[in-house]
Formats: structure tokens, sequence, C-alpha cells
């Protein structure tokens, strides 16, 4: 059977947080039964709208990351329910049968997204379930529904919209080695940033080739200044270390060494004129 | 036109349209789509736009721009049924225990408890009040009458100017005298109002250019937008909903550079911005002077249209250049004060004058609402005319939908006839959005602390919104004359002069002062200033009410007949209704009809009734008009009618006639003609604009105390003070302090905080002179150091530390200055401004041990505290 996919694009969310609010508007003292009770009023997120603050003033940006249930493949709830309360239905949703949990707590402990929440009222286990009680409406789940830029796309994994987004799309967490069906467009990797200048003249230097090489694997980037002097080298590999060469004629170059540990915004390079005559 | 069908019933729930709760001003954006069983709300769904009503397209050579059918309002509208039973919901009429007539023992509001009374005792005792008013004074001259908010967002039931109407025909047909109105002043473009109006007119738009089809211009033009203070993600978003994070997106698809200037890097920069150039708060005209140095040393500006557009060029010129006061405005010299490099400062200079630059604004922003903000917009303008305001590319830009926007034509293509007639206009928002005071006795909202607590008191200008700049020069005082008696009696509406006003400790001082003896708090929550009532009249929800939405705040015009959701909760009625049942009380039936009577009759004026014929009870049945938009051959053939050729927009007008604002010489004046004419000595607000050094800057004497500027801009979940209570918005955004509270958070650089010893989320007291108000600090970059950044609103909860009031509650506005401040005591007050973003405060860690002995003991405290 065709499979239920969303694909969240993190270039376009704003982390307005609307998600988030009509999740709630959706759950909070609603039930949908068979595949949910009402979820409490506070402390539980089935979606959550966490920002990333990256880099250094002034060349700062944020990220925002919508984190949710990702209705894993390879469950590990599913395997942790000593009950089989969970479920995977046949188009992928994986979903905690509320007659059947017995709130013992341990597909919480399982779950490496930290994706499942517990009741206290109803003492069950609960979680996103894709608005299963929607789709099988034809409707889309209430975050995507109310998404602005509509940077949360769901439907069928065959879909023209998922099919677009299919070789953008990344694994949060590909570690977990969980097969999850919420995948991520733009997921956040180190930047290196600055700012060139002539120091001499007090002005910036447009148009000066940037060079990063990844020392690790020798990998080569070149970038330019813009007319700010300014320079973004994004998409780092996390942890390697690169080499950046700044060159602009007649100025002497520039070397430096940096480790992509976290997004980072080098402040000016400045150059200075070549002092040997370029006769 | 179209009409929309509307979706049917289902068994289990009603579908009813509800106002987007907190836009206000008896315009509406987009309802929600609310599904309703029984007494309870279900859900708050977005709108979708049928596809059968046509949407506009704006075509260009860089593609076609249209918008979603998906209509989005902010977080909070979907939230909003949360305040329905929140805890700080009224339910009944409460007067305060310990207060009488005789006796109303004024320093006890906001401290002693309520007991809940019926709605005949609650009527006898306004209407008493009233009649006790006038028989000691002889008039209803000492009424203070708050009524100018934002409020929720009916057509009719949920305005916040019933007050003024009421006491407008308590004076024309009982004959009792004039009311004291409060005048809104105009809060969130203050520096436009008070500025700009005097460098190129827009006198109908608050100083801010017309916005006729300017996004064809835009769109097929700019090469480079400036973001200064701009922040649509957040005040846009909020004001006209989602239509404004999709301009935004227009602006990169069409691959126009953003270019943030601000002292902190707000929601839209963060995520859409190529370039944030951080800059200390109050500083911007600073920034701009020296980009028209460079202009001027490098001959990259406009030297025609300065000839042919502008008068007072060559005194700028002199300011700028330092002839007049050996003072050259260079890079270098803006760079120690904006702490903006100088190498980017000419850098942003050479790209301005190089790419079709368009700056855009919308409400609010640091800038704008700052101390003597009114130089830095008239600097701005300026800088505009220099580079060919109005030639392609080069416009002033609100992104979002404007609320006064045109000469003649829409921002984005629509019919005229439908922005003439399509939705009805309620005269009742002139009480607060309009050209001149009602009453012949009124005081501007920045002032209103000070004519309680210091009287007699002078201004200039009447500061409605709509007022003449001419009237910027009228002088006014209160009392009116030397045997008035001065207020004694406040009918509060509003409930946000302490959450978005000035120096909100003072209007509490106000509040508490012996010379009031009766306040009247009319609203729905128990927060804020209402908490200092002796009365409380409750008032409903919209959730409570049918109403008449009149969709204005947005890209497209609709009508919607919203049914009454759910039965009132407890006894509450709606704002008309409350004010209804006072004028039946005093004899006035006639000036407020049954509400359907009303809403019959403004609909009747309609396009939907008048060109396509649905009569009101047909629209009842159907609830939605949604009016088609033009094609683009359309309104190519429209904006032809009106002289504008095909991307033609926003001042291209201009740049043709070189004539025709509203200023004395109908050009852009950067000597004004009407400041030389009136005030030509005034040191703080020249005939030309220029740097002047005050109070609330780095450079400060008192900088020395208080070393931070605070930045405090529009909130983005919350619509000013509005649903700081909502449990939903307080778990994403409050941080859980040591004790257990929800504090509101504050931005503040790591350089700023290791310096005094703060640590992430250690709970902080920003203070000054004015008070005291604590937050929980979060360490970021988003903010230039030597600032920090809150965002306003947050719900008072004071409590008392040492003696001393303390907000735990994090309402920053407490401690913003009064306008009265800038001048000696008793002095004319020549622009009553609002200052509450830029201005000096300190940071240190609170007592968190002093704090908890305190907590909770506090009977206010407890009263306002949220869950």
């Amino acid at each position: 059977m065709t499979q239920k996919e969303m694909s969240i694009n993190l270039n376009e969310c704003t982390g307005c947080g609307l998600c988030q609010i009509a999740c709630k508007d959706e759950h909070v003292g609603n039930d949908y039964l068979p595949w949910t009770k009402s979820q409490p009023d506070t402390g539980h997120f089935w979606i959550k709208v966490v920002g990333q603050e990256r880099g250094q003033i002034p060349k700062v940006r944020v990220t925002y990351i919508p984190l949710a249930c990702v209705h894993c493949g390879n469950a590990p709830c599913m395997k942790a329910c000593p009950e089989n309360a969970i479920d995977r239905r046949e188009d992928g949703i994986v979903w905690i049968r509320p007659e059947k949990c017995t709130g013992c707590r341990l597909c919480q402990e399982a779950c490496p997204y930290n994706a499942i929440y517990f009741n206290e009222q109803s003492h069950i286990a609960q979680k996103c379930t894709f608005c299963v009680h929607r789709i099988d409406q034809g409707l889309v789940p209430r975050c995507a529904d109310v998404c602005p830029r509509d940077a949360i796309i769901f439907g069928d994994s065959d879909s023209p919209e998922l099919s677009a987004l299919r070789q953008h799309i990344e694994v949060l967490h590909p570690e977990y080695e969980t097969d999850p069906r919420v995948n991520y467009v733009g997921l956040p990797r180190p930047f290196i940033a600055g700012t060139v200048v002539d120091v001499e003249s007090g002005e910036v230097i447009s148009d000066a080739d940037i060079t990063v090489t990844d020392l690790f694997n020798d990998k080569e980037l070149t970038v330019s200044t813009d007319a700010f002097g300014d320079f973004w080298i994004t998409d780092l590999a996390r942890d390697h270390k690169y080499m950046v060469k700044v060159e602009k004629q007649p100025y002497e170059r520039s070397l430096l060494v940096l480790k992509a540990d976290q997004d980072k915004n080098v402040g000016e390079i400045r150059l200075t004129r070549d002092s040997a005559p370029s006769l | 036109m179209k009409i929309a069908a509307p979706e049917t019933n289902r068994d289990t729930y009603r579908v009813v349209y509800v106002a987007h709760p907190a836009s206000g001003l008896a315009r509406s954006n987009f309802p929600v789509e609310c599904h309703v069983a029984g007494d309870k709300v279900i859900r708050c769904l977005p709108l979708h736009i049928p596809d059968e009503v046509r949407l506009y397209e704006i075509r260009t050579s860089r593609g076609t721009f249209t918008r979603p059918r998906k209509e989005v309002q902010m977080p909070l509208a979907y939230a909003w049924k949360r305040r329905i039973h929140s805890p700080t919901r009224i339910a009944f009429p409460l007067l305060r225990a310990d207060w009488s007539p005789d006796n109303p023992k004024p320093h006890n509001r906001g401290r002693s408890s309520f007991v809940r009374i019926g709605w005949d005792q609650a009527l006898d005792i306004v209407v008493g009040q009233l009649k006790r008013i006038r028989d000691r004074y002889g008039s209803m001259e000492s009424v203070l009458v708050q009524a100018d908010g934002h409020g929720q967002s009916g057509y009719l039931q949920s305005l916040h100017f019933w007050g003024h109407y009421l006491f407008d025909n308590i004076h024309r047909q009982l004959g009792w005298g004039w009311w004291v109105q409060q005048m809104r002043n105009p809060d969130s473009w203050e520096g436009y109002y008070y500025g700009a109006k005097h460098v190129w007119g827009f006198e109908e738009s608050l100083g801010e250019p017309w916005q006729d089809a300017v996004w064809d211009d835009v769109l097929e033009n700019a090469e480079m937008v400036l973001f200064s203070g701009n922040d649509p993600e957040a005040t846009g978003f909020g004001m006209s909903g989602s239509i404004a994070t999709t301009m935004t997106r227009w602006l990169r698809q069409a691959g126009i550079k953003i270019v943030a200037i601000s002292p902190d890097l707000n929601y839209s920069a963060a995520v859409t911005a190529d370039k944030w150039i951080p800059l200390k708060p109050n500083t911007d005209s600073a920034l701009y002077l020296a980009i028209a140095n460079v202009w001027i040393t490098e001959q990259l500006y406009d030297l025609d249209y300065v000839a042919t557009h502008t008068v007072g060029f060559e005194q700028f010129e002199e300011h700028v250049m330092g002839r007049t006061d050996e003072l050259p405005k260079t890079p270098q010299w803006a760079e120690s004060i904006t702490g903006v490099p100088a190498h980017t400062i000419k850098a942003l200079a050479r790209e301005w004058a190089r790419k079709r630059t368009t700056l855009s604004v919308y409400f609010g922003g640091p800038k704008i609402r700052g101390t003597m903000s009114h130089l830095t917009a008239r600097i701005e303008a300026y800088l505009m005319a220099m580079q060919g305001i109005g030639k392609p590319g080069r416009q002033f830009l609100r992104v979002g939908a404007p609320s006064f926007d045109k000469k003649s034509l829409a921002q984005v293509p629509r019919y005229p006839e439908v922005d003439a007639i399509g939705v009805p206009f309620n005269p009742i928002v002139e009480y607060a959005i309009g050209r001149a005071p009602k009453s012949e006795v009124f005081v501007p909202r920045t002032l209103v602390a000070d004519a309680v607590l210091n009287p007699p008191i002078a201004w200039n200008g009447s500061t409605a919104a709509l007022a003449t700049s001419e009237d910027q020069f009228t002088a006014y005082q209160f009392p009116p004359r030397k045997d008035h008696p001065g207020i004694k009696m406040i009918w509060n509406e509003n409930g946000n002069q302490t959450g978005s006003w000035t120096h909100g400790s003072k209007w509490i001082d106000a509040l508490r002062s012996s010379g009031i003896e009766f306040v009247l708090g009319i609203h729905p929550w128990l927060e804020n200033d209402v908490v200092f009532s002796d009365l409380i009249l409750p008032v409903q929800t919209v959730f409570e009410h049918e109403d008449l939405l009149a969709v204005r705040r947005s890209d497209l015009l609709a009508l919607f007949y919203q049914e009454q959701a759910i039965p009132p909760v407890g006894e509450a009625k709606s704002d008309y209704e409350i004010h209804r049942q006072i004028a039946l009380a005093l004899g006035l039936a006639e000036a407020f009809p049954p509400p359907q009577e009303w809403l019959k009759k403004d609909y009747e004026q309609t396009a939907s009734f008048k060109t396509l014929g649905i009569g009101w009870d047909e629209f009842k049945r159907r609830r939605v008009v949604m009016y088609d938009s033009p094609t683009w051959e359309e309104w190519v053939n429209i904006k032809s009618r009106y002289g504008y050729g095909e991307h033609d927009g926003g001042l291209s007008w201009f740049n043709r006639d070189c004539q025709g604002l509203q200023t004395p010489t109908g050009k852009i004046e950067f000597v004004s003609r009407r400041i030389l004419k009136h005030a030509p000595e005034d040191p703080e607000r020249p005939p030309l604009a220029q740097w002047r050094e005050h109070a609330e800057l780095a450079s400060s004497p008192k900088s020395k105390k208080y070393p931070l500027l605070v930045v405090a801009n529009h909130p983005r979940l919350r619509f000013h003070v509005q649903g700081d209570d909502v449990d939903w918005i307080r778990e994403m955004w409050k941080v859980t302090g040591p004790d257990g509270y929800g504090y509101e958070p504050c931005r503040i650089h790591p350089a700023d905080a290791a310096a005094r010893g703060i640590r992430q989320d250690d709970i902080v007291m920003v203070y000054n002179d004015r008070g005291a108000v604590l937050f929980a600090a979060q360490l970021s970059e988003r903010i230039i150091p030597g600032a920090i950044y809150t965002e306003h609103g947050a719900a008072m909860d004071l409590i008392e530390i040492d003696g001393r009031p303390v907000d735990r509650g994090g309402n920053i506005n407490l401690i913003a200055p009064s306008p009265s401040e800038k001048y000696p005591a008793g002095e004319r007050v020549a622009i009553p401004e609002m200052n509450v973003s830029g201005f000096l405060a300190d940071v240190r860690k609170a007592d968190m041990e002093a704090l908890l002995r305190r907590c909770g003991a506090d009977s206010l405290s407890a009263a306002t505290r949220g869950r």
C-alpha cells in the first residue's frame, strides 16, 4: 500500500509556531478514537518548533526545526511495548492504541526522537498520529494545513509534491537507523562566514576569491565576497577541518585553518597590499 | 465578484466564522473557521479561499506572483479559544470590596479583592456615578474615557470606542457637557507622524508614502530592499495575516536582496535577510547622515531629481559635510555612534545608490518608536529623496496590508469599486483613529498620567492619527480652564495603558492617586490596568456574539457574517451591549439601536448589496462574500485610467509630476516650510532635521548609571498585551524560573551577560529610575552588545521587594520614558511622542531569595498570575 510521508522544508520554516498551536487546537480536549484520546492542556508537544541560533554577531541566522514523531519503518517503540499496543497501519502510520496501553512508559524510553509523551490523566502514552482521523477523510494533518509557507508537505510517498523534494530530503539522525517517514530539507550544517577588508583604505573588499578545502577529503569550494565584503560558506561537514584561502589582487593572500565544529563568524579578514613589487 | 459557498454544517459540529481575535479597530483580517459542538469550540482552522474566487496575479519579467488560497492568521488566533475560560476571565460584574463613593480608598486599587454583584446593581453604580460627578463637578469634563485600543476584531460588538460614542451622545442629547477624550497618539509610527510628514506630507497615511500598485513596481524593478526594523513575520503577520510572509517570499522569489538594519536580528531578518547590519538603538539617523556623506562626496545621488523634486537640499548638504558645525558626518564619525564599521557604512551607501533600492517598514521597529524618532524618519525621507523616491524600484514599501494606503489604487490588483464600497467602514473608529478630537476637552494618551498627577499640563498637537501637520503646532492644555476640577473618574475599555504605552508605572500612580474617585473597567479579563478598577463590567469574547466581519486588513477584501458560536460565559455582554444598556438607563436609546439594525444598515451600503443584490437575510444565510480580483489585463487597464503604466506604482506619479505632495511647496522639503513658519527656533525639531544628542543614548550622562539600551518590539506570539494568559502560548515562550514561575524572556548579548555574571536562564532585573521588571535572561547573538531585547505586552504581575514595586510579569513598558521628562516641570510638551523602545536601563541578577520570600504573599500577584 502507498505509504504516507511528510517532508519538512527548513528553508521555508520561519519558526512561527503555528504547527505547534494547531496541533494543540486539534487534540487538546478532543478524542479521536480509536486512534487517540485527547491531549492534556499543556506539556505535550506532538509537534514542537525548536529554534537554533547560528553564528555570531553580525553573521547570525536562525534555523527552526519542527520536531515530531517520525513514524519509523523500524520503530523502537513498537519493539519495546510489552502489550503490543503500538501498531503500524498499512500506510505506515505508527499509532499507540489507547485502549491497550497500560502506561508502562517503556516506549517513551525506547523512542530515540523523544517524541512520545505521557498523559498523566489518562495514564497512557501519546504522540503524533499524523492526524489519522483527518487523512482518512482525505485531509492533511493540521500542522501541514496551517503552515503559511507550506514548509510541511504531507502525502503519499509517490505524490508529485513529495517526489519533487525526494532528492533534497535528509534523515534527521540517520545514525538511529529507524527508517523515518518524516524527513527534512535543509538540515543545518555548519557555516563559516566573514568580511574581507582593506584596513589601510578602510574599505571592504568585494570579489575576493575564497577557496575552502576540506582537509579530510580534499573537497574544494569557491565563493566570492559580495558588495559588503561578506562571504558565507555553508553546508560544511561537521567537525571537519578546512583550509580557507582568501585571495584578491593586489593583496597578500590570507590563509586560515578552521574546524567546523559550530557555525562561525570569523569576523574581519584584513588584507594588506602585497609589499613585493609585482614587476 | 463571486460568492463562496460556505461549508455545509456537519452532523457533529457547526461551522462558524469568527473574527481574528486581536487586530481590532473595526477592521478585520480573515476570520478563522471555527467548529462548534454544543457550547464547546472544538477547533479553529485557517480559511481556504474557494477555487471559484479569482485571485490576482502580478506579472513581471521576473515571473508571476500571486497569493495562496490558504489564509492563515497568527498563532494566537488558533489559541484564542483558550481565553474563553482562561483563569483571568471575568464572568460577572465585580465590585472592589472596599470601594464606596464617599471613601474610595484609592491606594488600595490593585490590592484589595472584588465581590460579585448583579448587572442591575452594576448599572445603577455606573449611572449613579455619572450623576454624582455631574452634580458635584457640573459636567462630564471630569471623566477620562480610555477607549481607543485594538481589542477584538468585530465590526460592532467588540469595539473599544463605545465609551466615546456614549459620552458624545450624553453631551449632545443630555447636555451634560464634554468628556475628557483620551487621544490615541500615533503609536507605532511616531517618527513618520512627527517627522516625515514635514518632509513629504502623506497626512492620511500616517506620514508614510502611499502604496498604490507598489508591488507591480517593486517586483519588476527593485534589486534591494532595506528592512529598516521591519518585521513582517511578527508585526505584519499579526495585523494582516499570512499575506505578510507571502509578500516576503515574493521578494525572495524575485531575486531581490534583503538587508536588515536594526539593533536586533528580528524574526524576519533571522530567516530571510541576506545581510544584517546591527546598530545601536536610536542611532539610525547617524547611519543615514554618513550614507548621505558618502553620496555627496562621491556624487552618488540623483542630482537632477533633487533639483526638480525637492527644496532645501543645500542646507542638508552643509550639515552632512560639517560646514556649519565643523563636524563632517563621515562614516568614521557614524561608526563611533552606531557601532557599524565605517567600511560597512560605505559599502551600504554605494550599494543603495547602485542598486534600485526600496526601503521597507511595517508598524513598529526600534527605529520609529524611540526618543526623537521624528529626526530619524525625516533623515530617512531625505535619503529616499536623494535616490529619487518614485523612480522604478525605489519606493517606500509596507510588507503586509497597510491600514491607510493609497492615492487611488490598492497595493495589489483590486477593483476600485471593491475598494470603495466592498466592505463597510465603521465611522466609530474615528474616535480612536480620527482627524481631530470629538470632545473639546482631551488629553494625549502619552500624557494622561501627567494630566491626573501634575495638572495643569500643556502640549502641542491634538495627536489625532489623521490630524493635519499644521495641528502639530497648535497649543493645547488640560484642564482647559483654571476653575476646572480635573480628572475624577476613569472609564477604561482598553486595559493596556501600563503594557503598551509610555511609563506604565506612572499610570499606576495615577490610578492610585487620591483625586480619582471612581475607576470603571470594561473588559473580558482581569489583567493589567483592569485589576485597578473599582467596578468591572464583564465583556464577551468574539465567540459569544454575532457580528459582521469587514475584512479590510488583508490584500483581499471580503465580508463575513459571524454567528454566535457559543453562549456567553457567565453574565458577560458584548462591548456594544454594555454601552447600550448604560445608554438605555440614561434615556439614549436612539443612539444605540439593537445590533442587527446597525449591522443591516451598514451592510446595505456595500457592493455586496448594491451591486450583487444580496439582501441582508440572504447574506446572513450565505455568511461569506469574497470579491474577485481583476485579471492582470483588467488591472493594467484600470491603472491606465489613473495614469499609471503597466509596472508603475508607489510614488511613480510624483517622480513624473515633480509636485503634488501635501507640503507647503508640494515637493519634498529638506527644510520644512511649516516648521520654519511655526517653530523656527525649536532645538528639538529644527526646520532641517539633523543629528541630536539626547537623554536616551549611550553618550548621555545617564548612561553611566544605566548603560544598556532597551529594545522593545511588538511581540510575535501576543498581540500587544493580548493573549499573555494563553497557556499554549506561555509554554512556548515563557522561561520557567527556579521558583517554577513562567518568566518573560529577554535577550542579552553574551558579552554584556558575562560582565554582569549573568548566565542562561538566570532571572534578571531590568531597571532604571522608573522601576524594575523581572525577566529570564536569554544569552543571544541576536542583539547588539550594549542593548537588550524584549517584547512588549507581557501581563503585569506586581510584587514588592524591599518596599519597591517590581513587576514579575515582564511588562517592560512600566519603565519606558514619559515624553514630559524631556522638558522642565510645567513647561509645554512640544512633541508628546511615545518612546517605548530605545531607552536606558541596566540589568542585574535578581535576588531570588528576596523574591521567594515575597512571592505568593502579595494579593495582586495572586490575582493576576497566569498558570
